[in-house]
């Protein structure tokens, strides 16, 4: 993790050629922002419950895929023999697992409360002028092309539309494939009967839902490994302090992105 | 007339007493899943109710639902077969052959318009030439002997999912009976083949209450199929605390641990086996030490191997192990960004050499 530090002012950032986004989110709060020398500014990107949100559910991932395994493929148990009675192994690792898909879940719903609460960058809009446009320009980016992508304080609208289908439509599928399981052995009860079309929307059988959910929980895992080196690779480019944005909330960046927001204003 | 008789009268002419009828009845309720305050209902529904007309079709089937259903034990399959119901054409038990076979059929439809009840075994062929009867192909002979009927029964997961003969790659084009029949009620009742008792109670179901069984979402009566095998397995203490057969002559399968590692499909199938059991309640195959292999569900045939935990690809009749294919894909991901790592790092060194 690298300390925010502020680069050679005299010498402006290569990578910055000073493209404007042209996705425009002007009618979103905008971050605030402390200027801490003639050319740099630090501005407060991730709001603390964007933070908070990002943190618990890194835990309740960690714990969910680990207890999920295990509920796969139970890799260990007791070497001796013994008697049901004396253990709960599977028990508690299910318990685990339900626990932590419960925050899971909470945590997922109070993001999207602040999705339309938060900052312009608790958000995004793939229906907005330029997201596609400049998704491309992302992907040659990350091709090692020649491009014209911006640069983004916040996520870059590749970045976005991975969360859209990782963190929003995956998260989606694997709560409702399983929440169906969780209520499977009471099929009558409300919340039992309240999740019937689950199976019917995913192929009408019990185990076409658990491969889904089996299925997706790798796709997260996938997400994660591309997430975690981006992020890494981003600090590592624009030296702007993104590893510790999400702890601290501030990324250090050029005052050339103040000037963006008013050039969007007028 | 036999029909004309009430089905007491029928059970009294072979000889029972009224008390083996009354425990007939009773065993009947309790088949059927209702309070022993109920049986009553029973009783009085027996003593006064004609014997259903059946009429038995089998398509593309391997005959085990007939046998399984004439091994029921409870109600006793003779007085099942002989009492409650009239099997006025089977394929497997009527003595007829050839155009007697086909003249009773057609009596049958005539005399018992709207009353009958049609059973189908096996799958239809989408493709005529796989399967005629009497010169007629299946569809056809199906859909002729269901219009008159007061409801269809598709005993077995061929008549039910399409089963076996479905399986990929479905040479025939093998459709379960409700892609067939739109416009009368059907009755699913899988497996493979299904308990005798739940095919037997299914039919008691009608005879005493004289309407349909409650069904599931997937038309299966709710009062067999409510739970998974899971739900009601005698060897789920041992799951919950984690003590699994590995393989099949350890240590904890003869001590009777939990089937899961070695490929029970009981988590994921709906069927009573655990509470009705086989052969009149003996055992049945995981209290027997082999896993489920989920016969009851659709496509269960391509949900395998039997006796190896995997993953449907959804949508596709492909199964796969989800953990070592999901390692991979994390593991080529890992192996992908490190190499992307080294390209970024030439690449900047580059750009870096050419700002000097
Ligand atoms: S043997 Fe099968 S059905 Fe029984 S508890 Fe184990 S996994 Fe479940």
């Amino acid at each position: 993790m690298s300390i925010p530090t502020i680069p050679n002012s005299n010498k402006p950032n290569v990578h910055h050629e000073h493209i404007h986004s042209k996705i425009d989110l002007s009618h979103r709060p905008e971050a605030s922002y402390e200027t801490v020398s003639d050319s740099m500014i630090k501005i407060y990107v991730w709001e603390l419950p964007v933070r908070i949100f990002h943190w618990v559910n890194a835990l309740a991932i960690l714990l969910l895929m680990v207890t999920g395994i295990y509920i796969g493929n139970p890799f260990v148990s007791a070497s001796v023999q013994e008697d049901a009675y004396y253990s709960m192994l599977m028990g508690w690792v299910r318990y685990i697992h339900f626990f932590s898909a419960f925050v899971f879940i909470a945590n997922l719903i109070f993001r999207w409360y602040w999705v339309f609460k938060g900052n312009k960058y608790a958000t995004s809009n793939p229906l907005k002028r330029g997201f596609w446009s400049e998704t491309f320009e992302t992907v040659k980016f990350y091709a090692l092309m020649k491009n014209k992508k911006p640069h983004y304080v916040g996520h870059n609208p590749l970045a976005q539309l991975a969360y859209w289908i990782f963190i929003g439509l995956g998260s989606i599928v694997l709560i409702i494939t399983g929440l169906f399981l969780y209520v499977e052995p009471q099929p009558e009860s409300l919340f039992g009967s309240a999740f019937i079309w689950t199976s019917l929307l995913f192929g009408g059988d019990s185990f076409t839902v658990r491969s889904l959910h089996h299925l997706v929980a790798w796709g997260i895992m996938v997400f994660i490994v591309i997430h975690v080196y981006l992020s890494f690779r981003e600090d590592w480019l624009e030296k702007n302090g993104t590893m510790s944005s999400i702890v601290t909330g501030f990324k250090t960046e050029s005052k050339h992105v103040i000037e963006d927001q008013h050039d969007e204003e007028k | 007339m036999k029909q004309e008789k009430t089905i007491l009268q029928e059970v009294l002419d072979r000889g029972f007493s009224r008390r083996d009828f009354l425990k007939m009845c009773t065993a009947l309720a309790a088949t059927l899943g209702l309070d022993y305050s109920q049986t009553n209902k029973v009783v009085n529904a027996m003593e006064t109710k004609k014997r259903v007309p059946v009429i038995w079709l089998q398509m593309q089937d391997c005959t085990g639902c007939s046998e399984s259903f004439i091994r029921s034990s409870q109600p006793k399959t003779e007085s099942v077969l002989l009492e409650m119901i009239s099997l006025e054409y089977s394929e497997v038990l009527s003595a007829p052959s050839g155009h007697y076979a086909e003249k009773s059929i057609k009596d049958v439809m005539e005399k018992y318009k709207g009353e009958y009840i049609v059973v189908v075994e096996g799958s239809i062929p989408s493709n005529d030439i796989y399967l005629m009867i009497a010169g007629k192909s299946a569809r056809k002979e199906l859909e002729h002997v269901c219009e008159n009927a007061a409801a269809v029964l598709a005993y077995g997961s061929c008549s039910s999912w399409g089963g076996v003969a479905a399986a990929k790659p479905n040479p025939t084009g093998a459709v379960p009976v409700t892609d067939i029949i739109k416009n009368k009620p059907v009755i699913v009742v899988p497996g493979c083949p299904p308990i005798a008792e739940v095919m037997t109670g299914v039919i008691a179901h009608y005879v005493t209450f004289g309407v349909l069984p409650e069904l599931d979402h997937l038309g299966r009566p709710k009062a067999f199929y409510r739970h998974r095998i899971h739900d009601k397995c005698n060897r789920r203490a041992y799951f919950d605390a984690g003590l699994f057969v590995e393989n099949f002559d350890d240590e904890g399968s003869k001590q009777g641990y939990c089937l899961y590692k070695v490929g029970c499909k009981g988590p994921t199938t709906y069927n009573s086996c655990a509470e009705m059991r086989w052969n009149g309640g003996v055992s049945y195959p995981i209290q027997s030490g082999n896993p489920c292999i989920g016969c009851s569900e659709k496509d269960f045939w391509d949900n395998g191997p039997f006796f190896t935990r995997v993953a449907k690809i959804p949508g596709t009749q492909t199964t796969i192990n989800p953990d070592v294919v999901g390692a991979a894909v994390v593991g080529a991901t890992i192996a992908g960004v490190a190499a992307h790592g080294a390209l970024t790092a030439l690449d900047k060194k580059k750009k870096e050499s050419k700002d000097k």
